[in-house]
């Protein structure tokens, strides 16, 4: 080995140590990095780190935290490795935790927001969350090839609905693929409803301190609205069963991927999936959820997660926060596809692009996700396990059913009601 | 015997010396007791917070102490999830008869073995959330994409939906079967080795065969290794957390409900702590109950496998069998080990496939064959969570075999007194067998109050301690196997225990290697200690692979790269190992 060779092989050894050593340290938590916990996981929280990649070079390590459904428990531990930004998909928790959270940087808190955000998130006067990304939760996906083959088009009113249904299951196409086994598809199928046929009834229940939804007679005629799509033979692709076994992505697989079915309820998230699944990436179709009835709104119902720096924050955290709001940010997000920027119009898919829109017509009735804003009430043991028992008694086995299904779903709300 | 002198005789009567030489009690020196140290206060890292959650339990919100929280048991849900954690235990023993069975079939039919030693081994060096996604992705409801789906689709026309209500309990016990069969078939298959070939001669010559062979020869023979196995078995069904989450889909879950699926519902609704920790006190009293029984071999001194010190004459070992029937045997293992492997198999070819093909068709699909979910696994954070984890499974084993070595040695050798011993393995066996539930929650404020949430060397101490138990109960059986004569030589002499310890290292190597690869592995592999106990960022494994499988069918192909990824090391590890394992787990080493 001749001197020169020698040294330049020592050399890389000891930048591999040096490299080694910096990156244990990174492991073992000796540096302060910027952590941010996030609910995202598989195919979201990629594209996250694709967003964090396209920051550029940042003078401190950014972590990230997935902590999925227990992203509620961000703010509960005291210590100092807490996240020092929270993307948070529960905006309703905002105002129980305000004492832990830092107020937004000044030129960050007077950006433009949806109306929708700021009674979430601006409370005497202090802004203490950005919007991050915006959901779209009253998007139906379609396959085009079957409404043609059967001749319908996508529904104007819910009545048109239920009769496009029936149209497909006469003809021996499953209309709809149900998500049952993510609770939220199905309190979302249901805030829809609510949101069409009674927006004052959804804003009570959204605003109220101790919400009572088993009180409300619209509630009650949302549920049973609900229950006669759900209880038609012949509806949910694979029956009741296969339908409990499925996840939101399994839904969208089997309408576009395996083909047994013409539609799903799904967000505008859902695009990711559906393009990587379809088996014909021609034959996909878009409508939004239609109104209840002739001359009311469209319900849109907005889901998304915020970002919240738990107190006490640091200058670097700020930081991250600030460069995460530069609307260029999100680019590398919305590239992949199944992103919505708040206010922003363009960029996007065509499909998106319509749900963007929709999204800032003025004069649709825009409510943020109920479940979300309910607490204990609307999440695994409240509305998600109510609405799944709904389902299980009345799913393809006809409308009789569904007045007592309807009476015991509120007998069953009331108890965690408490 | 006499002696004269100045015309005295002297004779000295020829009786034997009995009772003390020196009234007053002997002096034990003190020393040996600092061993113990160490030990002490790892455990109390546990210790405290189970006193902690105990104290919990029986201090009703008034702040009077009462049976008060425990009124939480009247609540349907948690009599659900205390019933089905019985029926566990119920799978457990059930898992250990079918394993006895299955080792007296391989030493009756040789050559079985050859075959089925690695397929069995493979299962067991696979965490249970991988186990758990196999099983998933092959009780699929997608006929395009389900194995036993598809072959039920083939054969009548259409499938149940396995994942669905009531048949999921089908998935859940194949995986845990899976899981651990090999082990328990692996000890009990080495227990009946190790039986002298005199004895089973002899038993034979008096023509005892058939049951009451087994009753006399087998089965008490093989009893301390059945306390082990049984113990082992039982600790890990009332434990069973993980494969409920990653198996069953969201609606069935609280069917599917066990005790510490209860807690930590219960837990992370934020319900009161006197009543989550009552949860915890009834599950532990469970397991208690339960491994009382398993242990009853381990309380001996002497439970462990005889010890062959003499090499037996080859000339008299068993007899060849008939080449009829070791023929049998290879057909028998071949297929049985290809059976075995087949989920192995499932999770490999899965992750070989790209992300969508593996999302829309099965394995043994020829569609989008390639590396690309490995690359997509990476892009998960996965490469970060291999140093995360290869960190903490290396600073737990180390700390763990540091204080383990010492302690089992006071133990076993260091002149305990009688009653001190006793105490000393009473709480060992009881925080061997203690779920992690009892002091998951105080250790978690603990920690995060100390700034440490997060932290990697505070979840490995955690991990240390709570392997602690089990290696000091495995190394001390060790230790106390030794033959007498040999201890007894080392005993004498000022020198005495570094003696001992030097003999110790010499003879109970395969202890310590079971140890280590054991605990390695477990760390590996781990998911409710990392789950219930670290902070969020520690981000072993395990977690990035739930993280993954929040998706479940559509993520598929990640999943099981993210799981093929996870399982090499153990597997690896464990395959490399296993004899010396097994050995060391059944103390049958040679001096």
């Amino acid at each position: 080995m001749s001197p020169t060779s020698r040294r330049a092989f020592l050399g890389a050894a000891a930048t591999l140590v040096l490299a080694g050593c910096s990156g244990t340290g990174d492991v073992l938590g000796l540096r302060r990095s910027v952590r941010i916990a996030v609910s995202w996981s598989s195919a979201e929280l990629r594209a996250f780190h694709s967003v964090l990649d396209g920051l550029g070079p940042l003078d401190y390590p950014v972590e990230v935290v997935p902590l999925g459904d227990d992203i509620s428990t961000a703010f509960g531990s005291r210590s100092t490795r807490r996240p020092d930004i929270v993307m948070l998909p529960q905006p309703g928790l905002v105002a129980q935790h305000l004492r832990d959270l830092e107020s937004m940087p000044e030129d960050l808190a007077d950006r433009g927001r949806a109306r929708l955000w700021d009674e979430l998130l601006v409370h005497d006067g202090t802004t203490y969350g950005l919007p991050f990304k915006t959901a779209h939760k009253s998007a139906v996906w379609y396959r085009p090839s079957v409404f043609k083959q059967v001749g319908v088009e996508p529904p104007k009113l819910w009545s048109d609905w239920l009769n496009v249904n029936r149209s497909l299951s006469q003809a021996g196409i499953r209309p709809l693929s149900l998500a049952a086994g993510d609770g939220w598809v199905l309190t979302d199928f249901l805030e829809n409803i609510l949101l069409g046929s009674s927006p004052s009834t959804y804003r009570a229940l959204a605003t109220a301190g101790r919400p009572l939804p088993s009180q409300q007679p619209e509630f009650a005629a949302a549920l049973r609205l609900l229950g006669t799509m759900w209880s038609a033979p012949g509806t949910l692709a694979g029956g009741v069963e296969r339908s409990l076994v499925q996840q939101f992505p399994d839904a969208i697989v089997e309408v576009f991927g395996h083909r047994r079915a013409a539609m799903v309820l799904a967000s505008d998230f859902a695009e990711p999936v559906v393009h990587s699944f379809a088996a014909d990436p021609s034959d996909i179709g878009l409508f939004t959820f239609p109104p209840i009835s002739a001359g009311t709104a469209a319900p849109v119902v907005v889901g998304g997660d915020v970002m919240v720096l738990p107190r006490p924050t640091t200058d670097n955290a700020k930081d991250l926060v600030r460069r995460l709001a530069a609307p260029a940010a999100v680019d590398p997000w919305i590239a992949t596809g199944g992103f919505l920027a708040d206010g922003r119009t363009t960029g996007y898919s065509p499909e998106l692009t319509r749900l963007a829109e929709q999204l800032v017509a003025p004069g649709t009735s825009l409510q943020f996700d109920l479940s979300d804003r309910l607490g204990p009430l609307g999440d695994i043991n409240g509305l998600w396990r109510v609405l799944t028992d709904f389902l299980v008694r009345i799913g393809d086995r006809g409308s009789e059913l569904v007045p007592d299904a309807v009476e015991h779903a509120l007998d069953e709300l009331e108890k965690v009601e408490g | 015997m006499g002696l004269q002198s100045n015309g005295l005789s002297l004779e000295v009567v020829g009786r034997e010396i009995s009772g003390r030489p020196v009234p007053g009690k002997p002096r034990r020196p003190a020393g040996p007791f600092l061993l113990g140290l160490p030990a002490l206060l790892l455990s109390s890292l546990l210790l405290v917070p189970i006193v902690i959650t105990v104290v919990a339990a029986f201090r009703t919100p008034d702040g009077s102490f009462g049976f008060g929280n425990f009124a939480v048991m009247g609540d349907r849900a948690a009599l659900h999830a205390v019933g089905n954690s019985l029926a566990w235990v119920g799978v457990a023993l059930a898992l250990v008869v079918v394993g006895f069975l299955l080792a007296l079939l391989s030493y009756r039919l040789p050559g079985l073995t050859s075959f089925l030693q690695p397929a069995l081994v493979i299962p067991f060096a696979v965490s249970v959330l991988v186990s758990g996604a196999t099983f998933r992705l092959i009780f699929d409801p997608a006929p395009e994409h389900g194995t036993v789906t598809a072959v039920f689709t083939k054969l009548f026309g259409s499938s149940p939906v396995w994942l669905g209500p009531g048949l999921f309990w089908l998935v859940l016990v194949s995986a845990f079967g899976w899981t651990w069969l090999g082990y328990v078939v692996s000890l009990f298959r080495a227990g009946l080795d190790a039986i002298p070939d005199d004895v089973s001669r002899t038993i034979a010559a008096e023509g005892v065969t058939g049951w009451r062979r087994l009753r006399a020869l087998e089965l008490p023979m093989l009893r301390p290794i059945t306390g082990v196995v049984t113990l082992t078995l039982v600790i890990a069904a009332v434990r069973v957390f993980d494969l409920v989450l990653i198996v069953v889909p969201g609606p069935m879950q609280r069917d599917a409900d066990v005790l510490g699926l209860n807690w930590w519902r219960a837990t992370s609704a934020g319900d009161d702590t006197g009543r989550t920790a009552a949860l915890g006190v009834v599950l532990f009293a469970i397991v208690a109950a339960v491994a009382v029984i398993g242990v009853r071999g381990l309380r001996r001194r002497r439970w462990a496998m005889p010890v062959s010190v003499v090499k037996p004459d080859p000339s008299l070992r068993r007899p060849k069998p008939s080449r009829r029937v070791r023929r049998t045997g290879w057909v028998v293992g071949f297929l049985v080990s290809l059976f075995w492997i087949l989920p192995a198999v499932v999770l490999v070819a899965t992750a070989l496939h790209s992300p969508r093909q593996a999302g829309l068709r099965g394995w043994w699909s020829t569609d989008g064959l390639g590396f690309s979910s490995f690359t997509a696994a990476a892009n998960a954070g996965l490469l970060r969570a291999l140093l995360s984890t290869v960190l903490i499974s290396a600073i737990a084993t180390a700390v763990l075999l540091v204080i383990a070595v010492p302690t089992a040695y006071l133990v076993a050798w260091g002149g305990l007194p009688t009653w001190l011993g006793r105490v000393v393995m009473s709480a060992f066996v009881v925080l061997a067998v203690t779920p992690v539930q009892m002091y998951a929650a105080p250790l978690r404020d603990a920690i995060g109050a100390a700034g440490l949430a997060g932290s990697r060397v505070a979840l490995a101490l955690v991990h240390a301690a709570a392997g602690l138990p089990f290696a000091v109960l495995l190394l001390r059986s060790a230790f106390a196997s030794a033959p007498p004569a040999l201890v007894a030589e080392a005993l004498q002499g000022s020198a005495r225990q570094s003696a001992v310890l030097a003999t110790v290292q010499r003879t109970y190597r395969p202890a310590l290697v079971a140890v280590a690869v054991l605990e390695f592995a477990l760390v590996w592999n781990d998911f409710i200690v990392g789950f219930l106990i670290s902070g969020a960022g520690t981000t072993p494994l395990s977690l990035v692979l739930w993280g993954e499988a929040r998706q479940f069918s559509t993520s598929a192909g990640t999943v099981a790269a993210a799981a093929v990824v996870a399982s090499v090391v153990p597997a690896v590890l464990l395959l490399t190992f296993w004899q010396t394992v097994v050995r060391g787990l059944t103390v049958g080493s040679k001096p």
